[in-house]
């Protein structure tokens, strides 16, 4: 301690304490439902969820544009018709694909609940994929995608998982040529195997009317349940080459990317990898934030995270840097993984980041966004709560000599991808 | 409906309280007064350069974020032209950790070269990854002074020019504290899982000693009038063209505000805005385009953005657009659309308040506006909004000789 450094107010670590359960229902049809009850305004977001993800898709864009095109025209009605019932319910939705799952998220007042619940259905289950909205809507993605490419992050993303994942769903590029290959019958056959009852579910946050269950019925209940074909995609597997350097003329700063393929959460030591990774590079107070920015300067932000997939998962480093200093930062990100192999964590870094990872779990169930969210981070695997009490008790006992064996057996250098672009 | 307790502590520090019992957190914001338009012209960039450093460190307490962090708590900060906001999100039984962090960096900060040095080159870094590294990520570099000539607004928080924040030193850093970072200069709010009386306690205890400092007056040149269009063509290798435009408009505080704000959602608020529905879907020039507003408490700007579809020329889309701006002018909107803009405020408000941060943020906002029950009253005033103060509005700011154009030009050297 500094000689005059003051003593602050005495702090307590904290605790998420009881962790709320969600009330999981079945509609007639056995869809399921998931609901938790939380804030203070009569606001509800409901979530419908798909196994539909990219790892569904047998050519790249065919999952992502699929769930575009759900706003653009259904059986009944125009796009431009639930363009506008949307907006005029002042509705805030968001159509999202992933690798894993896809889906529709849509957050309005209360009082609108029987109309949107009624439109929501037929968004989702009566799409008409019409050919014009169709061609508008890969014109203009086709746009954004070359805009995107200008980005060196974005180049150097699209290569690391490429690299990690190979040829596997989760790590095909899209080339230009993929645009011209989307068909509306294409969709369609995407969307009947895979926007189907029997492939949903449904999870309903926030102010809940009493009636739920029985307006939920009423739009998704009475719909027949399909089988739905099984996942036949293997295992990924990674590209051998390592190092790779992507040139982008004129450009002022390198992406940097330091990673590779790694456990998921259903992995008993996942809590204790979430944690060297805080270490390292997972917060604000992070060895690679003070040591990259804090200390030299040659970036604004350098952030690790461990994420998972279904049938894999991945660590990744990420920093745009100025490009003088690429390979110093490359070199001090091996160095930092070292140290963190080599070297016992201090008491003191150790009850900070323990401390803090305490502190952000309170805020993983704060409000009915955050719920919903971390809800989904532990339904997708299969998990329940107890993942989370697992979690905290990690952090709270976890010690240096597990934090070396851990860094020891999940940041083998050699397993390491380094991917630049600049 | 935010209930709230205000209350001025004897150094000027204004203080308000709300109390939200559904979440464990509690969210402290602090408000400076200070933003870019405070700068010289010859130092832009100098208070979000500050912001970086108020992280560095002070006499007390060396590492500012280890505290915070072993508290459990998270913070960060904004800079924008008017302001400078600092906010902490903590569970609430390390609530004075917060207090104490807050109070000892607007007593003093430590004034460090070493960390000033440090920071200059992450602002340069994060400069270039914002706005020189990103395509069109200098457009609105080039707007704000083809926009504004006299007032600060003419450049960017950010900075005009990289060689500002690299020609700063030591004694600016303390002239600037000591002028704009004091009680009498800040509003700080407190919203969550804590009484307004624990607030005002720990604030009179934490704050209560921090002195009052003799602040520097604010003397803004005025914006002259714009008389005439403004153009200005750039040429940039991007892959498709772009246009950007800017008209002046009223200060944050005159009522024409919010019928602006609902205009720029019937322009583009969601997928049935006019600018997506005619311009993107029907005609199919842009592949996307937007309006918003600054937003700046004095005359701030309506912009307008969008990026053109391959092979079509920025003059022929522009041209489209300005017969969209000159149908506001010129025809009632429809009531069901006007509805529309106002249900989408509505909701976004209600959500908003769902959020500790976002309701201690709109308390001092307002508070620094000079009216914080105004934060209950946005949705019934966004309501008086009709049909003829659209047109009305409209008429008063979308002339073309308040209109400033960049027409951003593919160099198509990377088209593909």
């Amino acid at each position: 301690m500094n000689r005059n450094e003051t003593k602050g107010p005495v702090v307590k670590q904290a605790s998420p304490g009881t962790i709320p359960e969600a009330r999981c229902i079945r509609l007639k049809n056995n869809i399921p439902v998931f609901i938790i009850e939380a804030g203070s305004e009569k606001v509800i977001r409901l979530e419908f969820i798909f196994d539909a993800g990219h790892l569904r898709e047998d050519k790249p864009l065919v999952a992502s544009v699929t769930n575009l095109m759900l706003t653009e025209g259904s059986s009944y009605h125009s796009s431009s018709y639930i363009n506008n019932t949307l907006d005029w319910h002042g509705a805030f939705y968001n159509q999202y694909t992933e690798r894993d799952r896809a889906g529709f998220t849509i957050c309005f007042l209360e009082r609108h609940i029987e109309k949107l619940l009624k439109l929501s259905r037929e968004i989702l289950l009566n799409p008409a994929f019409p050919e014009r909205e169709l061609n508008i809507l890969l014109s203009k993605r086709y746009q954004q995608f070359l805009i995107s490419r200008e980005k060196v992050q974005n180049l150097a993303l699209e290569k690391f998982f490429n690299s990690v994942f190979g040829n596997h769903p989760y790590g095909k590029m899209i080339r230009l040529e993929d645009f011209g290959k989307i068909r509306p019958d294409g969709l369609r056959d995407f969307h009947s195997k895979y926007y189907v009852p029997g492939n949903m579910a449904i999870l309903v946050t926030g102010s809940i009317p009493a009636a739920m269950i029985d307006l939920l019925d009423d739009s998704f209940g009475g719909l027949p349940v399909s089988v739905v074909p099984r996942n036949l995609n293997e295992y990924p597997i990674g590209l051998s080459r390592k190092r790779i350097s992507i040139e982008k003329k004129n450009a002022i700063q390198t992406a940097v990317i330091v990673g590779s393929p790694t456990i998921n959460k259903c992995h008993a030591d996942y809590p204790g990898l979430k944690i060297v990774n805080a270490i390292l590079g997972g917060y604000f107070g992070s060895r690679l934030m003070k040591n990259i920015r804090e200390e030299k300067g040659y970036t604004y932000g350098i952030t690790s995270s461990v994420t998972s997939l279904k049938m894999s998962g991945y660590k990744i480093i990420s920093a745009e840097v100025n490009k003088k200093y690429a390979q110093a930062t490359i070199d001090e990100i091996f160095k930092e993984i070292r140290t963190l192999q080599k070297k016992p964590v201090g008491k003191e870094e150790l009850k900070v980041v323990k401390n803090y990872m305490l502190g952000e779990m309170v805020r993983m169930f704060d409000g009915m966004f955050a719920l919903a969210e971390s809800f989904r981070s532990i339904w997708d695997f299969g998990l329940d709560n107890s993942y989370f009490y697992r979690f905290e008790e990690k952090i709270k006992s976890i010690n240096a000599e597990e934090i070396i064996s851990l860094a020891d057996t999940y940041y083998n250098i050699d397993d390491l991808y380094v991917i630049t672009a600049g | 409906m935010i209930e709230f307790t205000k209350f001025c502590l004897d150094n000027g520090l204004r203080v308000l309280a709300h109390e939200d019992r559904s979440t464990p957190l509690v969210s402290i914001n602090i408000l400076y007064d200070v933003g870019s338009r405070d700068e010289d012209p010859q130092s832009t960039g100098l208070a979000h350069l500050f912001e970086h450093l108020m992280f560095g460190g002070t006499p007390g307490i060396p590492e500012y974020d280890k505290h915070l962090q072993l508290a459990g708590g998270e913070n960060n900060a904004f800079t924008n032209s008017d302001i400078t906001n600092y906010y902490i999100s903590i569970p609430a039984h390390n609530i004075e950790t917060g207090f104490w962090l807050e109070s000892d960096r607007m007593q003093l900060i430590d004034f460090s070269e070493r960390n000033l040095e440090v920071q200059k080159k992450v602002v340069t870094e994060e400069y270039n990854q914002r706005y020189l590294n990103q395509p069109y990520g200098d457009a609105m570099l080039l707007l704000r002074p083809l926009a504004y000539s006299k007032h600060p607004y003419k450049w960017p928080v950010i900075g005009s020019d990289i060689s500002h924040i690299e020609k700063i030193g030591i004694n600016e850093i303390k002239r600037f504290f000591f002028s704009h970072y004091a009680p009498n200069n800040a509003i700080l709010s407190v919203t969550g899982n804590i009484s307004p009386d624990r607030v005002f306690k720990l604030a009179e205890k934490w704050f209560g000693p921090v002195k009052e400092r003799k602040l520097k007056e604010r003397h803004l040149p005025a914006e002259p009038l714009q008389t005439q269009k403004r153009i200005l063509q750039v040429e940039r290798e991007v892959p498709s063209s772009a246009i950007y435009k800017a008209w002046h408009m009223c200060r944050r505080d005159d009522p024409d505000f919010m019928t602006l704000d609902l205009i720029t959602d019937l322009l583009s608020g969601g997928e049935s805005g006019r600018l997506s529905t005619k311009l993107v879907k029907k005609e199919k020039l842009f592949s996307e385009i937007n309006a918003y507003l600054t937003s700046d408490i004095d005359p701030g700007l309506i912009i307008l953005y969008g990026k053109l579809m391959d092979g079509i020329e920025p003059e022929h889309a522009g041209e489209r657009v300005d017969e969209v701006i000159n149908e506001l002018m010129n025809k009632y909107a429809p009531a069901r659309e006007i509805e529309k803009v106002k249900n989408k405020f509505e909701a976004s408000a209600a959500i908003g308040n769902l959020n500790i941060l976002t309701k201690a943020f709109n308390l001092a906002y307002f508070e620094l506006l000079g009216n914080p029950e105004l934060v209950n009253k946005q949705v019934e005033l966004y309501r008086m909004t009709d049909r003829d103060s659209v047109i009305e509005t409209s008429g008063k700011y979308f002339m073309e000789s308040n209109c400033s154009t960049i027409y951003y030009k593919s160099s198509g050297r990377n088209r593909q």
